[in-house]
């Protein structure tokens, strides 16, 4: 009895994790290269951004303070997730919608234009690189 | 005899409780002071000096400072004759000036970076004590770093308009610290010039490294442990803390060393590094990597440079 009310549970709870999940999901725009990805508004724009699998993602440290992933909110609302290296994004910049993106969480659909992708003359010294 | 080993660095961090959560609980330090500004004083189990790290609360990331312990309290004047006569600005700041530690001379080296010497810091022993020491404490946490190894600073360079600081942070090293050269990473026509260059005042390959880029800054601080199979559990405890990997277990090229890649909650990059290596004598000549194995270098089995390690710094 209990397992057969537990068994019935579980595709309840199962859908409505799926519909919140649905939800949940928030299409992000990139304006540099047209690209649009999926993002939750529960994870950060870069992990969203980072599932494209393509080269050339900004994946640095992940935690506010290298830079790489510096973008600019043009549409729609992020929130913070986590401080942000003043080194890199200054109040003026902050207060103009440019985030890292891997401190920035979509509260709706958000358009951006990406501006610190790891650029080619930071790696021009080492042979091989692209 | 000057200059013997690392004895502390000074990173900034962003967030207090989420720094002081990592260094204790994945690295396995341990909190040993914490001042009226918030600055948070840390050791690892197999060092007897009371701190080898110190969190600063920043609103950025990166190194304020790095200091090296001198044998003796006249190494210092001696050491500020001879880094004043090389053209640097040398400073002494009063004992204290720094809970537990004597008084340190403070220069910036020719790539930017705040260095000090010291000579006396208080010694609270190691987790086993001197006397019949167990081979390790019971206390351990998280991946259980024996002591701070070494760390490899980002130094200006742009040779096409004249900058090369790896190679005057080199001479310095060279000349008034009496380090020695262990290997080296060549570019360039005839391989003329330095990209990476690490030095040692002790037998291990490297007490020091500097490595060429666009501006100067924080490359890694790095913590020493064992064996392979400690950087293998390391691994495990950085997945478990859901820590970001910069770079899987892995060897490299340069010190043969061990190694895993990763970065603490402000983006600071740390290394667990395991391996002795080799001895590094004064007599052995000078290793030399060249430019078309510069992947190989750093990264020993696959030869490909991860790219994020060569433009992600703080």
């Amino acid at each position: 009895m209990n397992a057969s009310r537990e068994s019935s549970a579980v595709p309840d709870s199962g859908r409505e994790a799926a519909s919140e999940l649905m939800s949940d999901v928030v299409s992000v725009r990139l304006r540099n290269t047209g690209e649009h990805y999926d993002c939750r508004r529960t994870e950060t724009l870069l992990e969203g951004l980072a599932r494209l699998g393509r080269k050339g993602i900004p994946v640095g440290c992940v935690n506010g303070g290298c830079g790489v992933c510096k973008v600019s909110i043009c549409v729609g609302t992020v929130r913070m997730t986590g401080a942000m290296s003043r080194a890199h994004i200054s109040e003026q910049e902050e207060a103009a919608g440019v985030v890292l993106a891997c401190r920035a969480a979509p509260n709706e659909c958000v358009e951006l234009d990406v501006l610190g992708l790891m650029k080619k003359n930071v790696c021009r010294y080492w042979p091989g690189e692209p | 005899m000057g200059v013997m080993r690392i004895g502390h660095i000074d990173i900034r961090v962003m967030d207090m409780a989420q720094a002081v959560r990592h260094y204790e609980n994945v690295l396995g330090l341990r909190e040993t002071h914490r001042d009226a500004d918030g600055r948070v004083y840390l050791k690892c189990w197999d060092e007897w000096d009371m701190y080898s790290v110190i969190l600063s609360p920043s609103d950025r990331a990166g190194m304020n400072h790095v200091a090296y312990k001198v044998e003796k309290d006249a190494d210092l004047d001696d050491l500020a004759t001879k880094i004043a006569a090389f053209g640097l600005e040398v400073e002494t700041l009063p004992a204290g000036t720094l809970p537990a530690c004597g008084r340190m001379l403070s220069f910036r080296l020719p790539s930017g970076h705040e260095m000090r010497l010291y000579a006396q810091k208080e010694c609270v022993g190691t987790d086993v004590g001197c006397t019949n020491p167990d081979p390790w404490p019971d206390t351990l946490k998280g991946a259980g770093v024996h002591w701070l190894d070494h760390c490899l600073l980002m130094c200006e360079f742009d040779p096409a308009n004249g900058v090369d600081t790896v190679a005057s942070n080199t001479r310095f090293f060279i000349e008034v610290l009496d380090f020695f050269q262990t290997e080296r990473v060549t570019v360039g026509p005839g391989g003329a010039l330095q990209l990476a260059s690490f030095l040692t005042r002790s037998s291990t390959p490297h007490d020091i490294a500097f490595v060429g880029a666009p501006t100067s800054g924080l490359h890694h601080l790095s913590f020493f442990l064992d064996s392979w199979h400690d950087i293998l559990k390391a691994g495990d405890i950085m997945a478990k803390n859901k820590v970001r990997i910069d770079v899987a277990p892995t060897r490299h090229g340069i010190t043969r060393g061990e190694t895993i890649y990763f970065f603490d909650p402000s983006g600071n990059r740390n290394e667990t590094f395991a391996g002795l290596g080799y001895v590094a004598h004064r007599d052995k000549p000078v290793i030399t990597w060249t430019e078309e194995n510069a992947g190989r270098s750093i990264f020993y089995h696959t030869g490909e440079l991860v790219p994020s390690f060569v433009s992600v710094y703080t």
